[in-house]
């Protein structure tokens, strides 16, 4: 009687080994398999990244030839702005240095700048993260800013060999250091818990009492640069509502953000050239 | 064998049926005690296991601002931000420490060995030198933990997240809100300290704050709780005292649940969030104290300007002062030390008393024309720089006389000799009556705390009472012009010019700004039109032409009567310099008096030259305003 009723408790026994056998491996060991986990799931998400753009590119491929050409023309429009607007950027970076040096002022953090395909969104209620198509192999550190033409994104938050995950704007695990335009002083934004199927928000905290906001009348939050992780003046929303918090030292609100957020296709991550800083 | 088993265990036998009795009887008892204890005292033991593991935070609400009449915060609070460890979360970390440093100390040591409690004590401290080393590499300090007050944290406030590093410039928050994981023990926390933008000015009237180590917890459950109170800060002087209670925050907290050790469990069971105070908008006006206050900058003395309709008090100025901001966190032993030297404790505005001076003049004309003694058509007095009393000489302030002057000249030029003479014959009663008529007597009952009760003012009965001595006729002459047994503060004596001004007797200041506030009115001065116009006249042709010319400035006319008056002091005596004023003089709206003490003994200190740039930089500032007035803030709300 006894060896049938073993043999039927015989998986639920070798599962409670084996969890009894995690819960003592030691913690070196226990990271390093989820590191393997995640590295051997990489080429899935990456062929399956890679195959989404293929299906693209074949969408692409059967557009009507005067519509690539219109598509042709106005990126050619496009590219000939950005020229204009990269010379601009070069006489600015060079009064910025010419400024730097008079002022003996020590210069802004610099960035490499890294552009890279989105392979896979993981949105739930705990976190927001994506995971893009480079890792060590294009030198991603962890913490380093990524952006979008819409502004922050997010930050590195993990790098494996040939991925790397980016913990979203919109987590409520992502806090960075921000002032509204036209303001110096330093408030804190941080993500909220955002639904899957609601437009993306996030918090500010900190805000000096003399800030005003409101849905008619909102106000640009971006990167105050004093943090040292993101740079001056990178956008993160719109402050929609600010209300004073009960100890009467600031206000609190609710930060509006970019809703492409939750369909990015490619981002640019910043690697810092001297992480030391 | 198995009628064997059977019989073995028969049901039915006596001593199974003996055993199972004794097993019923025991189980019952367990029961009924068990149901004794947790039925019949379940509410005492309820109560204890929540006294063990319960524990209240007690978090004092910041207090109210001040703000001037237009709206500009006086006194505010200043967020403060630090650093703090949160220790709930280390429970692991610190048991893993102290295995560690057990057993480094057991293979490497060969000396003494420290006992658990030491070994408890260099764990905690290795594990926060370590989030501190985080926030060192983060920030480019090099601050190391303070191993007592880490000691004195775990036995006496292990609820409260353990404060690291204090005071962080927003550039080192910025950064640590940046870098520090939303999810770490290491946060970064508020509070709220007092802050006073304009430093010292109006130090005395605004007053300051000192620590409540056990701020009131209201109506907060869980009084019978061990309870950790968070500092929270009393008025000590001024208007943080006078209203302490309207400016005092509400009192929030927290009740957690804790293990054994004191460390937190789970989310707090009740939660209060602390309010801040009310606010309290003043009637001064910055503008015109930071004018008065440069203008008295190095100087000893006070200054008080009041709204002549309203009595709302718009400068109360007092020298030497203290920058309120060197009282947060807490005033030094040394800072203590300089405000002792310099005298700087003493608000002479309303705890200084000074004899009147030549300012009483005013009161002795307006006693002479009530009683008659005073005509302003005939009398006169031909001023050769002295009078005669008996055989005593009483000199005026003009040393070879001002030669023949009537009431209002008298005014222009304060001629002792005029005042002596009327003086005299309007009699010391009158005079001291008229005093008490204006309030003289007694304090202006302004909102602050520690006005003085030590005026003066004397006549026959008093001295008689007092001093034993009879009232002479050099007793009247000496009080005619504001000498002698007599003393009031510069608050009194503004309000006697306010009062003067509107041609009534009484002046209620107020320090609180009431929007639209209706004018004050009390009893009628009780002078003929004429007679009021006389003195007014001689009061303009002082400001204009006569001793408080150096107070004038173009397209602005004004009234003024200046007094110098000595006072004897534990160290000799001492010259005051005094000076009223009101502006304009068409339609009286300030009402100025400074009063102000010479630093050096013996010193020849007139209040027409020393008082008369103070009064001058108060106008000039009040013109100002009035021709380039500020625009209002929308979002001040008037109130207390």
């Amino acid at each position: 009687m006894l060896p049938k009723r073993f043999d039927q408790t015989r998986p639920f026994a070798t599962l409670g080994l084996i969890l009894l056998v995690w819960l003592f491996l030691p913690l070196l060991v226990k990271s390093f398999t989820r590191v393997t986990f995640f590295e051997l799931q990489a080429p899935f998400a990456a062929a399956q990244s890679y195959v989404q753009d293929l299906q693209e590119f074949w969408a692409l491929r059967v557009r009507p030839r005067n519509e690539l050409i219109e598509a042709g023309r106005d990126l050619a429009r496009l590219n000939a702005s950005y020229e204009l607007r990269l010379q601009e950027a070069e006489q600015l970076k060079a009064e910025i240095l010419r400024l730097e040096n008079l002022l003996k002022l020590s210069p802004l953090p610099a960035f490499r700048f890294e552009p890279a395909r989105v392979a896979r969104r993981d949105f739930t209620g705990w976190w927001q993260r994506l995971v893009i198509r480079k890792g060590e192999n294009y030198g991603l550190t962890v913490g380093a800013p990524v952006v979008f033409s819409g502004g922050v994104v997010g930050r590195v938050s993990e790098v494996y060999s040939y991925t790397a995950v980016v913990d979203l704007i919109t987590s409520p695990t992502f806090r960075l250091a921000a002032s509204a335009t036209g303001d110096t002083r330093p408030v804190s934004y941080q993500g909220g818990l955002n639904d899957s199927f609601k437009p993306p928000r996030g918090t500010v905290e900190f805000v000096p009492l003399d800030i005003y906001a409101a849905p008619g009348a909102t106000r640009r939050l971006v990167t105050s640069g004093l943090g040292g992780v993101f740079p001056p003046g990178l956008f993160i929303g719109e402050i929609t509502s600010l209300e004073p918090s009960t100890d009467g030292l600031f206000k609190t609100g609710e930060v509006r953000l970019d809703e492409r957020l939750g369909d990015l296709t490619e981002v640019t991550v910043l690697v810092p050239l001297n992480p030391q800083e | 064998m198995s009628s064997l088993l059977v019989e073995t265990h028969r049901a039915r036998h006596p001593r199974l049926l003996l055993f199972h009795g004794l097993l019923a009887g025991l189980v019952l008892l367990l029961t009924g005690g068990l149901a004794y204890r947790q039925i019949l005292h379940r509410g005492l033991y309820s109560e204890r296991e929540r006294l063990q593991n319960q524990r209240r935070i007690i978090v004092p609400g910041p207090r109210g601002n001040l703000y001037d009449r237009e709206g500009r915060v006086l006194v505010g609070n200043r967020p403060r931000f630090s650093v703090v460890l949160n220790l709930a979360g280390l429970r692991r970390e610190l048991r893993e420490e102290f295995i560690r440093v057990v057993r480094n100390y057991r293979e490497a040591a060969k000396g003494e060995r420290p006992n658990a409690d030491q070994f408890e004590r260099i764990a905690r401290a290795a594990v926060a030198q370590r989030y501190l080393d985080e926030i060192n590499s983060i920030l480019g300090r090099s601050e190391q933990v303070r191993v007592r007050d880490l000691d004195r944290h775990f036995s006496q406030t292990l609820l409260l997240p353990y404060v690291l590093l204090d005071n962080l410039a927003p550039e080192e928050y910025a950064r640590l809100i940046e870098r520090l994981p939303v999810t770490s023990p290491l946060q970064v926390y508020t509070s709220s300290s007092r802050f006073y933008p304009y430093g010292s000015a109006a130090a005395h009237t605004l007053g300051f704050v000192g620590v409540n180590d056990d701020p009131i917890a209201d109506d907060f459950p869980g009084d019978d709780l061990l309870t950790f109170k968070i500092k929270g800060t009393t008025g000590r002087a001024g208007l943080e005292k006078k209203f302490d209670a309207h400016l005092q925050g509400e009192t929030g907290g927290a009740i957690y649940r804790v293990d054994p050790a004191g460390f937190k469990v789970d989310l707090p069971i009740e939660k209060r969030l602390p309010v801040q105070g009310h606010n309290i908008t003043v009637s001064l006006d910055i503008d015109l104290q930071l004018a008065a206050e440069q203008a008295m900058a190095g100087r000893v003395g006070a200054a008080a300007v009041l709204d002549v309709r309203t009595g709302e008090v718009l400068v109360l100025a007092s020298k030497p002062d203290y920058d309120l901001n060197t009282f947060v966190p807490r005033l030094s032993q040394d800072d203590a030390s300089g405000i002792e030297e310099s005298g700087g404790w003493l608000n002479r505005a309303i705890q200084g008393v000074y004899p009147a001076g030549s300012t009483f003049k005013l009161i002795t004309a307006i006693a002479g024309l009530r009683s008659g003694a005073i005509d302003r058509e005939t009398s006169r007095s031909d001023c050769p720089g002295f009078f005669m009393v008996g055989n005593r000489s009483y000199p005026c302030n003009a040393h070879y006389g001002h030669g023949e002057r009537d009431l209002t000249g008298a005014i222009r030029d304060s001629c002792n000799v005029f005042f002596y003479k009327f003086g005299i014959e309007t009699g010391a009663d009158l005079l001291a009556a008229e005093a008490r008529r204006f309030g003289y007597d007694h304090p202006t009952g302004i909102e602050l705390p520690a006005e003085t009760h030590r005026m003066l003012v004397a006549d026959p009965a008093w001295k008689l009472k007092h001093l034993n001595e009879a009232w002479f006729a050099g007793d009247s002459a000496n009080m005619a012009i504001g000498q002698g047994f007599l003393d009031i503060t510069p608050l009194q004596a503004a309000c006697f010019v306010a009062s003067f001004a509107r041609g009534e007797t009484e002046t209620r200041p107020t320090l609180l700004h009431v929007a639209n506030r209706p004018p004050q009115h009390t009893a009628p001065i009780g002078l003929d039109p004429a007679d009021y116009a006389a003195i007014l006249s001689g009061m303009e042709q002082g400001y204009q032409i006569g001793t408080g010319r150096l107070a004038r400035i173009d397209g602005l006319r004004a009234a003024t009567k200046t007094g110098t008056a000595q006072k004897r002091t534990p160290q000799g005596t001492i010259e005051l310099a005094w000076m009223l004023a009101f502006a304009p003089f068409d339609n009286p709206q300030i009402a100025i008096a400074v009063c102000l003490e010479s630093q050096e003994l013996d010193a020849s200190f007139g209040g027409g030259l020393y008082a008369s740039p103070v009064v001058k930089a108060v106008l000039e500032a009040w013109k100002e305003k009035q021709e380039h007035p500020r625009a209002p803030d929308p979002a001040f709300k008037v109130g207390l």
